[in-house]
């Protein structure tokens, strides 16, 4: 089951039901009211920006200061799988953990110094906008949107499986009350928070509350410092400054936690690392923020700013995991070897960490509050995006060119239910932890888009017929390591094809280091063999780099247009 | 907002020329019109993109290194990587991928943005006055319609 991401672990338990082993179980008022109180907060807030400035929001909003965007950015970047996933990987695997981390923070460098600033430029900051007008193609548009569409279901089953076992802390196990046609304890939760997020996206919907993204920040990285600190605290661990103090726990535990290979060979590690560098600077989501800025200095400073606020999370995550692992071996068990800390136990070591600490029950809420907040939050973004591509880029676009304005919402709150189901079915039984999930997505954006964003600004030639077949090669090149391994239990009953060959070089968690080369080689040799693309389009790319100050409410197709004396083009 | 033609720079960067009458890098990139100049990575048409380019290109190999040299390292001569760290406790590679190789990466985007606003001054490029600056991010609290966030 976990052949492909811990072929070389020493075995991790997988438990039939998840269900973490240690964690207290029980209905909690304090801790529910205040997961419900952190959501409607930033209901609330969003929907007071709201009022206080109506109207010209996409136009005079573009115009958001360096550290407001970059705590955005490091809001946006908060899921489920930076909040609980990382320092789980980092308590089961050791060093390979830490790829995560890296992987996950260096990638903003590459993002700033080959796309924020040009991306700013181009104006279109979707994924399928910006295929769809660099290679002037529907087609091409479609497969990104199709693309935008995986990506957000593959990284929200990892938000609905860190929902459901945090959940389990907060609300018990419902099962026991209501019996629910034999869904576990996990299970019944997930759905449960899944309906949630349904109802929050609906909310925020209704209320037109955009989320408040600095305040979402502030509230979960307050929750999660404060934990540490307060853990590490009581347990006797650390002072002020947990996020190096852990270093002295270090010698005290397993070897596994530091040996350098234990939980991962080189290979993996470098695989794994590559995939969510690249995947960074694909994923739609985290391009959108250079889009919100009112120039490309303000672009590249935010970016930077952006990666400070990720930093202190990613460099507090492995001081959690350090805490939780020391505390787990001193109160329940052995760590590793058999039977070890379970999956499920180590995607809820944050909040474990912090109850066997003997925190009183209103803390550890606020730092499961703070988990489930951020799997709610992003999975609602998620799916925004991905009902977007689907009623905007697919339907309205290419199925039902006169769609009014009506259908399209139909079809748009349509493909929201759709997402769900399938992410409430295929998350009821999750073979992998939340990070490698996230990580599948980031393989995605890593392989399909971060090649089509980066010739696309970096090289005028690259045209419709490469983009075309570098997407098509890609996503058949994600697909075939997720089989082989078994993932989504759709081949073999979830056993996959496990040929070794590939299980060893291409993992599916860091299969963009072979596939993201052999997709950019695929799109430059076709973009060579046909026709170069038109010139009004390489002017796009041309106006991208110049050094020359844009206005902010411009986008580079509008500066070509007006050059040439032509209106903009009026359909891709 | 600003005039949007602004590809003739009315130079206040008055630069010399040099002794020899040929142009400064400066004062060739005020006659580019970067509509007609091909984009390409690794040919870089202008003086502005060459030397954006070399700044690129050198933090990217910094990069490379911040990032995957730890654990590369540790393959190579894992005893020596092992070792405990004084005062701090750290085993060397741990420290160095768990910690160094993050901030690395924040020190070399603050070193890059620096750079690229150094290249700004260079070429006389103005992004925004301090003034604006400052009063944009009074107002700038709003929180905008995004992709994620943009509802219907």
């Amino acid at each position: 089951m976990l052949i492909g991401l811990l072929s070389a672990t020493p075995v991790v338990a997988q438990s039939e039901e998840l269900l973490p082993e240690g964690l207290d179980i029980s209905f909690k008022l304090i801790p529910g009211v205040t997961v419900v109180g952190m959501m409607l907060l930033f209901l609330g807030v969003g929907y007071l920006y709201k009022v206080a400035n109506t109207g010209d929001m996409w136009v005079a909003g573009r115009s958001i200061g360096n550290v407001e965007n970059g705590m955005a950015i490091g809001a946006n970047w908060m899921s489920a799988a930076s909040y609980l996933g990382m320092a789980a990987v980092i308590a089961l695997s050791g060093v390979y953990g830490l790829a995560y981390v890296v992987g996950w923070t260096t990638g903003y460098f590459i993002l700033l110094i080959f796309m924020a600033a040009q991306m700013r430029r181009f104006g279109k900051y979707t994924a399928p906008d910006f295929v769809g007008d660099r290679f002037n193609s529907d087609a091409a548009r479609a497969l990104a949107a199709v693309t935008t569409f995986l990506i957000g279901f593959v990284y929200a089953l990892g938000q609905a499986r860190g929902m459901g076992l945090v959940g389990m802390y907060v609300l018990g196990d419902i099962t026991a009350v209501v019996p629910l046609g034999g869904l576990s304890a996990y299970q019944a939760m997930m759905t449960l928070f899944m309906l949630i997020t349904i109802g929050y996206l609906a909310l925020s919907g209704m209320l037109g509350a955009t989320k408040n993204m600095v305040l979402q920040y502030t509230i979960l990285i307050v929750a999660f410092l404060a934990g540490l600190l307060v853990t590490g605290w009581s347990a006797g661990y650390s002072t002020v400054l947990p996020q190096i103090e852990y270093g002295m726990l270090i010698n005290d535990l397993s070897a596994e936690f530091s040996d350098p290979f234990a939980g991962g060979s080189y290979y993996l590690w470098i695989a794994t690392c590559f995939s969510l560098v690249f995947g960074t600077c694909g994923l739609p989501h985290v391009l959108v923020r250079f889009y919100t800025v009112q120039n490309e200095r303000v672009a590249r400073w935010s970016c930077t700013w952006g990666l400070f606020f990720i930093c202190l999370l990613y460099l507090s995550a492995p001081a959690f995991a350090a805490f939780g692992t020391a505390l787990y071996g001193d109160q329940i068990g052995a760590v590793y070897g058999d039977p070890g800390m379970t999956g499920a136990a180590g995607d809820v070591i944050v909040v474990l960490a912090t109850q066997l600490a003997g925190l009183p029950t209103w803390l550890v809420g606020l730092v499961a509050a703070g988990g489930i907040a951020a799997a709610v939050a992003t999975t609602a973004g998620l799916f925004i995006a991905a009902s977007s591509a689907i009623s905007h880029d697919i339907y309205a676009n290419i199925i039902n060119e006169d769609a009014t304005q009506r259908q399209q919402v139909l079809v748009g709150r349509l493909s929201i239910i759709a997402i769900g189901v399938l992410t409430i079915i295929f998350a009821l039984d999750p073979q992998q932890p939340i990070a490698a999930l996230v990580g599948f997505a980031f393989s995605l954006a890593a392989i399909v888009l971060f090649p089509m964003f980066f010739l696309g600004l970096w090289w005028e030639n690259a045209n419709r017929q490469g983009a075309l077949a570098g997407m098509v090669s890609g996503l058949v090149l994600w697909f075939i390591p997720m089989l082989n391994e078994g993932n989504f239990g759709l081949v073999n009953g979830g056993d996959g094809w496990g040929i070794e060959l590939l299980t060893t070089w291409m993992p599916a968690i860091g299969s963009a280091l072979v596939a993201t080369p052999l997709v950019l080689a695929i799109m430059i040799v076709v973009s060579i063999v046909t026709d170069e693309p038109p010139e009004r389009t390489k002017m796009m790319v041309r106006q991208c780099h110049s050094p020359d100050p844009m206005p902010k409410d411009k986008t580079a197709a509008d500066i070509v247009a007006e050059k040439t004396h032509k209106t903009p083009p009026a359909d891709d | 907002m600003r005039d949007t033609d602004t590809h003739e720079h009315s130079s206040e960067v008055s630069d010399s020329r040099d002794t020899d009458g040929e142009l400064t890098d400066v004062e060739k990139e005020q006659q580019i019109d970067y509509l007609d100049v091909e984009i390409n990575l690794l040919k870089p048409a202008t003086p502005f993109m060459r030397d954006h380019l070399q700044i690129i290109w050198l933090g990217f190999a910094v990069w490379t290194v911040t990032t995957f040299g730890p654990i590369t390292a540790t393959r190579i001569a894992p005893d020596l990587m092992t070792t405990t760290m004084p005062a701090i406790g750290f085993p060397l590679h741990y420290f160095l991928i768990a910690i160094g190789a993050p901030s690395a990466a924040l020190l070399l985007s603050v070193w890059y943005a620096r750079k690229r606003d150094q290249l700004d001054e260079k070429y006389g490029i103005e992004q925004m006055r301090i003034e604006q600056m400052e009063t944009t991010t009074e107002t700038a609290s709003e929180e905008i319609a995004t992709a994620d966030g943009g509802l219907e």
